[in-house]
């Protein structure tokens, strides 16, 4: 590794080598059980701007060096980590939010900008970005280069669905811009969208024009309470096809937001059930807001819904937003590893089911939560498996269950390091063949996040 | 209005202790007493503190009106209230200043109605008008905005933020007229039925913290941050990864996911930055931080950075703080 | 049986208000009006004392007639009753005049055993309008609370002054305002939301107050300070001196630029 020519392109400073100053820049947030090791050597550069970039990269491809890309490190898939020698690429630097234009709807932000720096800006300029995928100090780069999901996705779509240009460093040292402030744009393939969701393999995402929509005036965030996760589950199909589009539908087994909650030095509002479903649901004024509620609340309250209580102030309902947000960081001493299975909406109830079957199996518990309005839940797998010695063999039998139903194993965390091993299960020869025929056009030396996303 | 003149500051004390707000007061109060030409009095209420009654002459009154009653020695609002608008009735002090403690805050509303005056509540600022009005200065909206405040009716009356105002120094030679006034005792109605000292921190509510992050190489080394944060009257706070790590309890964390904090000094040893804690103390008054890696994100944030080993900085930093303020 | 009194006040989501730089005042269409949050514990208190020992809860607020909403949402949290005290002799008034009218409104409500109120409002910030109705009613209070040890013939609570703690114990009636610590406020349930959209809230006007108050004392007529001005405070940007380089000299200058910036004196 040339650590002189990296110094000239981004200034002494910026190049860290000593091993005690970049531990930060070495793990993300993957469970400890399950989370590769980082690389003995590593250098962390912290280049200023995309030109910067561009010439870290046309050294790398020259001296075919890997290069790791880092953002927030809020990710739970070693997609960051420097898993071989090589070079990370911290984003921090590129922290600027260039824009808000207000007329278009949409703003311009630099890679590096935090989630929650951009949600600001936005509340600032009295607009609205509606997905939340949890942890706040997530880059914007990340966020597009996994597609985030998150809590509200049921009424406007995962990140995808809000990104219109990007501007992108390629492997191989050029600047390429991608899109633009555009709602429609057919000229030619969609790079945009290839690149959305590429886990930093095809290149790196330096600017992101984002699509945003006005405030929603009025909110109410509803939490019901069950016996049983089956009464739970029974009535999200009913919502979704009662004509209300709830911005987010989620579901909590108690106990483990009560723990979330604990850890927060919070109080989780519902006290009876022990399955607790929330739905946010909005509107132009309150009313709107009242009428959606009433119909959720009736068809809950047929699925055998115990209890139903609503939060309008905003405060509460960020407050439940947080505790369901900051679920994993409150468990995850406890978990050997945090899935993320997807199937189809409908089919939540039974890979619940087959869940509790595995976990009977193995003598063991798996909590479990998720985005149950997108058919996206995260089982965790705690310590007592790793202890044994077979969180991977529980692990498939999860995802096999979720295949068969015709899911997927990751919906929202993505492939990272850790499932890679795991992509077997999912033997379709062609579709990888096409992805690496792909990668290697991007990146003809592979040095771009090597040993990420694809099988 | 004429006949209200000079200024007066209620002088707390709690377990015969003057507190230190009551100097402030007497700092500011003698500044604007001055500019007025008028004399600075205090009142305390107390029971065997005619040592500490001179000590407020020491700071600056020119009389202290000393109530001595075993009732006062404690807290009693009841009578606290009673006796000090009996008090203010009869010199007509123009100006009375309270400390916005929890105790002035709570005693300062009721002899206020008492004495059918205004009170405004936690000023950070005190001037005069061109003709001697009291121009209040207290933050509102969360300190976006200042308001200067001015009261109609005499006296005017203000609770004063802790800290903000500067005493002056101690002039043990300062003379000064102690007058003690006779107690006149109402029903207390309230009865403290047990007292304690409430331990355990309260990061949010720390003025000054001073937090150990990634750069710490074991929990022990809390020790260093503590002694420095000992000597500012603060509390010690720690990054996330720490805190998982059990080094430290889950109180002392500043960030997203634990405490949000704004004091009036951050002190950030050995923390790179992470969003996640920079989200926890972005808004304290000043920042400072320590870090051998100049690239750490924390220097962005912070007023005065060092670029260096918190090991070395830190211990001589505070040894720096302690020998200038022996000198 | 105790007769509960919570006085509330509706307040702007301090989180999302803006302050309008130019008028000088606070632009209340940044940000929707909701029940002030040190008041929502005043209410939880209330109501589980009546939880446990039964009870009436009677909430009040003076404000414009859209303060209403604060009072239902009220309602639906477990007060019994609501009055909204709306008129514009009520305008403008310091906290002084403000507990004065609030004041004379519980005398009007007929007896009383315990009024709790919140430690403060997030807008005016003052604290002062708790203690100051207990003067006007000639009752004891107990600022500070941060928990009801016991209520029976007489109620012991915990008072937190700084550093200490104290158990006080008093007859009735009486008043206390509670700090955040004392519970969480409990969500309503939707059913009990529903309920109280369609409750129905008392309103009273200065004239209604008439037999038992002097109308002189409402409003901004009956108020003893005022604003005179506002200033914004430029926002000052992060000072950003790095010191570097020998560590002595990196001590040194930090503090000489900490004394010269006054930082360490307000500090003890």
């Amino acid at each position: 590794m040339n650590v002189e020519k990296l110094q000239d392109i981004v200034g002494q400073d910026w190049v860290i080598t000593k091993r005690e100053q970049m531990e930060s820049y070495l793990v993300d947030e993957t469970a400890l059980a399950v989370r590769p090791k980082p690389a003995d050597n590593v250098v962390v550069v912290k280049p200023a701007n995309s030109k910067e970039i561009s010439e870290i990269l046309k050294l790398a491809n020259r001296e075919k060096t890997p290069v790791f890309i880092r953002g927030g490190g809020t990710g739970l898939c070693g997609g960051a980590m420097p898993t071989v020698d090589g070079i990370v690429l911290s984003m921090e630097r590129l922290d600027k939010v260039e824009e808000v234009d207000k007329d278009n709807l949409m703003i311009v932000v630099e890679g590096g900008v935090t989630l929650e720096t951009m949600l600001k800006a936005v509340e600032d300029a009295g607009l609205f970005f509606p997905p939340h995928p949890g942890d706040e100090g997530a880059y914007i780069g990340g966020l597009v280069a996994c597609n985030a999901g998150g809590a509200r996705a049921v009424k406007y779509g995962v990140i995808r669905n809000y990104v219109k240009g990007m501007e992108v460093v390629l492997p191989t040292g050029e600047i390429m811009n991608v899109g633009g402030k555009l709602i429609k744009n057919n000229q030619g393939l969609d790079l945009l969208h290839l690149l959305i969701h590429s886990e930093g393999i095809l290149g790196v995402i330096t600017k992101v024009i984002f699509r945003l929509y006005p405030r929603v005036a009025s909110s109410g965030t509803m939490v019901i309470s069950y016996d049983t996760r089956h009464d739970a589950m029974d009535s999200v199909p009913k919502i979704l096809r009662s004509g209300v589009i709830p911005l987010a539908v989620e579901y909590v087994d108690r106990d483990v937001i009560e723990m979330s909650a604990e850890y927060l030095g919070m109080k989780w509002p519902a006290t009876k059930g022990s399955a607790h479903v929330i739905v946010i649901v909005t509107g132009a004024n309150e009313d709107e807001v009242y009428l959606q509620a009433e119909r959720v609340s009736d068809i809950c309250q047929k699925s055998n819904a115990i209890d139903i209580l609503i939060a309008e102030r905003r405060d509460e309902q960020a407050n439940i937003l947080k505790m369901r947000s900051e679920i994993y960081s409150a468990i995850k001493d406890k978990s050997a590893d945090i899935l993320d299975v997807t199937v189809p909406p409908a089919s939540v109830g039974l890979i619940m089911d087959k869940c509790d079957e595995i976990a009977k199996r193995y003598n063991t518990t798996i909590p479990f939560y998720g985005h149950i309005g997108d058919g996206n839940f995260h089982p965790h797998l705690m310590n007592d498996l790793r202890d044994r010695g077979i969180v991977r063999e529980v692990k498939r039998e999860v995802y096999k269950e979720a295949i068969k139903l015709g899911g997927v194993i990751t919906g929202e965390h993505g492939v990272g390091v850790v499932r890679v091993p795991e992509l077997d299960l999912c033997p379709d020869g062609k579709m990888w063949e096409l992805m690496r025929g792909i990668k290697s056009v991007f990146d003809p030396n592979n040095i771009l996040n090597p040993g990420v996303g694809i099988l | 209005m004429k006949e209200y003149k000079g200024l007066m500051v209620f002088a707390e004390q709690r377990e015969g202790r003057i507190h230190p707000i009551s100097y402030e007061l007497l700092g500011k109060g003698k500044e604007i007493a001055d500019r007025l030409g008028v004399e600075l009095s205090s009142v305390l209420l107390g029971h065997q503190m005619e040592e500490e009654a001179k000590e407020l002459i020491y700071y600056g009154a020119d009389k202290v009106f000393l109530y001595d009653h075993p009732a006062f020695k404690d807290f009693d609002l009841l009578n606290y209230k009673h006796n000090i608008a009996r008090l203010v009735r009869e010199v007509k002090p123009e100006i009375f200043l309270f400390g916005a403690t929890r105790l002035g805050r709570s005693l300062g509303p009721r002899v206020a109605v008492a004495l059918d005056t205004g009170l405004t509540a936690d000023c950070t600022g005190l001037d005069l008008d061109e003709d001697g009005n009291l121009i209040q200065i207290r933050p509102a909206f969360t300190g976006n905005i200042l308001a200067h405040i001015k009261t109609a009716t005499r006296p005017q009356m203000s609770t004063i933020r802790y800290k903000v105002m500067q005493k002056k120094v101690r002039d043990a030679n300062r003379r000064g007229e102690i007058i003690k006034k006779d107690a006149e005792l109402v029903p207390s109605l309230l009865t403290i039925k047990k007292k304690e000292k409430l331990g355990g921190v309260n990061i949010a509510e720390a003025d000054v913290i001073v937090s150990g992050g990634r750069g710490l190489k074991k929990a022990e080394d809390f020790g260093i941050l503590a002694a420095l944060a000992e000597l500012l009257g603060g509390v010690v706070g720690s990054s996330r990864p720490l805190v998982d790590d059990g080094w430290i309890g889950k109180e002392h964390q500043v960030g997203f996911s634990g405490n949000t904090v704004k004091p009036k000094l951050y002190v950030a040893c050995g923390i790179s930055g992470s969003p996640q804690h920079l989200a926890g103390m972005r808004d304290s008054d000043v920042i400072i931080a320590i870090n051998s890696d100049p690239s750490a994100p924390i220097f962005k944030l912070a007023d005065y950075g060092i670029v260096g080993d918190l090991y070395e900085v830190v211990p001589r930093l505070t040894n720096e703080i302690k020998g200038r303020r022996a000198g | 049986m105790l007769k509960i009194v919570v006085p509330i006040k509706q307040v702007p989501d301090i989180g999302r208000v803006k302050f309008d730089t130019e008028k000088g005042r606070v632009d209340r269409t940044s940000a929707p009006a909701e029940i002030n949050p040190f008041d929502l514990n005043a209410l939880e208190a209330a109501v589980q004392i009546k939880d446990k020992l039964g009870g009436t809860i009677t909430t009040i607020s003076m404000g414009p007639p859209q303060a209403e909403s604060a009072l239902k949402d009220a309602l639906s949290r477990g007060a019994d009753e609501a009055v909204l005290l709306v008129d514009r002799e009520f305008a403008g008034a310091d906290t002084l005049a403000t507990s004065y009218t609030l004041a004379s409104a519980i005398r009007k409500l007929g007896g009383f055993d315990l009024i709790i109120c919140g430690e403060k409002t997030v807008d005016g910030d003052t604290g002062q309008v708790g203690p100051e109705i207990a003067e006007h009613l000639g009752i004891p209070h107990v600022a500070y609370v941060s928990k009801v040890e016991e209520v029976g013939e007489k109620i012991t609570v915990v008072c937190d002054m700084e550093g200490d703690r104290y158990l006080i114990e008093s007859g009735f009636p009486m008043l206390i305002t509670v700090s955040k610590d004392i519970n969480t406020p409990r969500l309503p349930t939707f059913s009990d939301k529903l309920k109280a959209r369609k409750a129905k809230v008392e309103i009273w006007t200065a004239a209604d107050l008439s037999s038992i108050a002097d109308q002189a004392r409402f409003g901004s007529q009956g108020s003893a300070t005022a604003v005179r001005k506002v200033v914004v405070p430029s926002e000052e940007a992060r000072k950003g001196k790095i010191f570097r380089g020998i560590v002595d000299e990196e001590v040194g200058g930090i503090i000489d630029a900490l004394e010269e910036g006054r930082i360490l004196e307000g500090i003890k």
